[in-house]
């Protein structure tokens, strides 16, 4: 046996995979990966310590651009993580509105990652296509919020603004859309033996060790663990509605894609049923004077779910009209290094964008 | 209103080995407090003996007035789901704390975050030096004497013509010689 000569390759930092910029030193020998090095660096912004000079609301134009396709459960983790330490009470309507932003939200993330996902296997129409049809939801935002893709709308008390006049029509329509569309993806992708056949057996990570090494969200699900923060610590309303936490077993590629398929369909039944129920009256538990207003002292901690898994906010107030720190864990901070670092070596060249975009790898997030 | 009995049941559990205090803040949410030398024994303990597997987080505060960095560790069990936060003091002056990732892995990144933006040492952290900067000369970015908006001036320069940091609308009708349009006018600064 020839032993093939091992060679340092760098993947990044302009990355034809994932959103933003993120270098993985590769070792190789041939076309199969040995080690891999994830090296972070090129887009930190030193938000936590902006947010340190900002009042408690201005906080929330830097919060929403942690991680560009998931804006909005970074909102709504901060929102909860300051009503805790305010012990503010959120009217109930706008509990409904909040499902719905955030599971609107995860929809429109989910199509932005089935572009992703597909292109970097080399399926280049589903990205045209569901890109297009994100185009459809962020149209929704755009009309409730002002903004399409990041939207300061949900807020410690609540939201900004109630739902605009036949809104609610617009999403029912969308969603009925949304949901027919699923057989032309699943043609184009999840049926297609090209994507199963690079899928398959790619990216494992063991189900024994996933908990362990901070796998969250779909990833998880993809190894057979039922673990979601909306059944584990419902939030909102969500403990209210009706909806399946899919898991798949085998935790490869493959599984995690099989998850988020399911979900994709569980987050239109969520939308329905939460416009159903949904109760007349207030939508903001106003706080006093925004730009002064003080937080009490303490600390606290708030998990949301969002696409690619938990996202954590820890935030600490001395009692003053700034925060005192905010820090904040997404999933791709495991998921990003440490996970991508062991999942890596023994795969081929050509699957490493597909494994980390199938891991839900977000650099802006890591770095922050 | 629940009875926090798992709560409760955890912080004795945790507590009464270690000899350490703590409080049930809310359900789901426990916190112990602990010097720094009980920290990985106490999470180790947690981990093996009462299933709090995963590492939901870990982060920094500094607390400048105290002259102290506070730690606290999150973690989380799948079974109980519950949160127990395992919080530590170490002193400002050449702050130095235990590695804790032959527990966690993941941890490994945490702690080179806070090596550079707080400037705490972990002797034995595996890892390049820089994480998320490069070439970093000032002192830890995320310290709270670090000011940046000094750093700002000494480091970055205006954009030619926006020096005075003057008003983007007067800078024009300077340059064109023109009136501000009667709608600008309004959102002009008040000076």
């Amino acid at each position: 046996m020839i032993r093939e000569k091992e060679t340092t390759l760098y993947l990044g930092p302009q990355h034809p995979g994932i959103t933003g910029n993120m270098m993985v030193k590769l070792k190789v020998q041939g076309d199969t990966v040995v080690s891999a090095t994830t090296h972070v660096g090129y887009l930190h912004r030193a938000f936590e310590k902006l947010i340190e000079r900002r009042n408690w609301l201005n906080a929330f134009t830097l919060l929403c651009r942690f991680c560009v396709p998931e804006p909005d459960p970074m909102e709504l983790t901060y929102a909860r993580a300051v009503e805790e330490l305010d012990n503010r009470e959120v009217p109930e309507r706008a509990k409904y509105i909040r499902v719905i932003v955030m599971e609107l939200a995860r929809l429109q993330s989910f199509l932005l990652w089935y572009a992703g996902q597909a292109g970097s296997g080399g399926l280049y129409t589903m990205g045209q296509w569901s890109v297009g049809d994100r185009n459809y939801i962020l149209d929704l935002f755009e009309d409730l919020t002002g903004g399409r893709i990041y939207h300061m709308y949900i807020w410690p008390g609540g939201v900004r603004r109630d739902l605009p006049e036949g809104w609610t029509d617009k999403v029912l329509r969308t969603m009925d859309y949304l949901e027919g569309r699923q057989k032309d993806y699943n043609q184009l992708m999840f049926d297609n033996t090209v994507f199963q056949k690079r899928a398959k057996g790619v990216g494992i990570v063991p189900k024994e060790k996933a908990v362990e090494w901070g796998l969250v969200g779909p990833p998880l699900r993809g190894t057979g663990i039922k673990s979601d923060v909306r059944i584990d610590e419902p939030y909102e309303i969500y403990d209210k509605l009706d909806f399946v936490v899919p898991t798949f077993e085998g935790g490869d590629v493959w599984a995690r894609a099989m998850v988020r398929q399911e979900e994709f369909r569980q987050s239109i039944s969520i939308i329905r049923q939460a416009i159903e129920k949904m109760p007349k009256g207030d939508y903001y538990n106003k706080v006093p004077n925004p730009m002064k207003w003080i937080v009490p002292k303490g600390q606290a901690w708030a998990k949301t779910e969002s696409v690619r898994g938990e996202i954590g906010f820890y935030v600490a107030s001395n009692g003053t009209n700034k925060p005192y720190r905010v820090h904040a864990k997404g999933a791709a901070y495991s998921h990003g290094v440490t996970i991508l670092e062991k999942v890596l070596p023994g795969q081929n060249i050509a699957d490493v964008s597909f494994i980390m975009n199938s891991l839900g790898v977000c650099p802006p997030e890591i770095e922050r | 209103m629940t009875d926090l009995i798992k709560e409760q049941k955890l912080l004795e559990n945790v507590t009464n080995p270690f000899k350490i205090k703590g409080r049930v803040i809310r359900n789901r949410r426990v916190e112990v407090f602990c010097d720094k030398e009980t920290v990985s024994s106490v999470l180790l303990y947690a981990k093996t003996q009462l299933g709090y597997i995963h590492l939901a987080h870990m982060t920094c505060i500094d607390w400048i007035d105290e002259n102290k960095f506070e730690l606290v560790y999150t973690i989380w069990s799948p079974v109980e789901k519950v949160h127990l936060f395992v919080k530590t003091k170490i002193d400002r002056e050449n702050p130095e704390m235990e590695n804790i990732d032959r527990i966690w892995d993941q941890a490994n990144t945490y702690e080179r975050e806070m090596r550079e933006m707080f400037g705490i040492e972990f002797p034995g952290l595996k890892g390049e030096r820089d994480f998320a900067l490069e070439d970093w000369e000032e002192i830890p970015p995320m310290r709270k004497d670090f000011d940046t908006h000094n750093y700002a001036q000494q480091t970055y320069f205006n954009r030619p013509g926006r020096e005075d940091a003057k008003d983007v609308r007067e800078t024009l009708v300077e340059r064109s010689g023109t009136e501000v349009p009667d709608f600008a006018k309004k959102y002009s600064r008040e000076r």
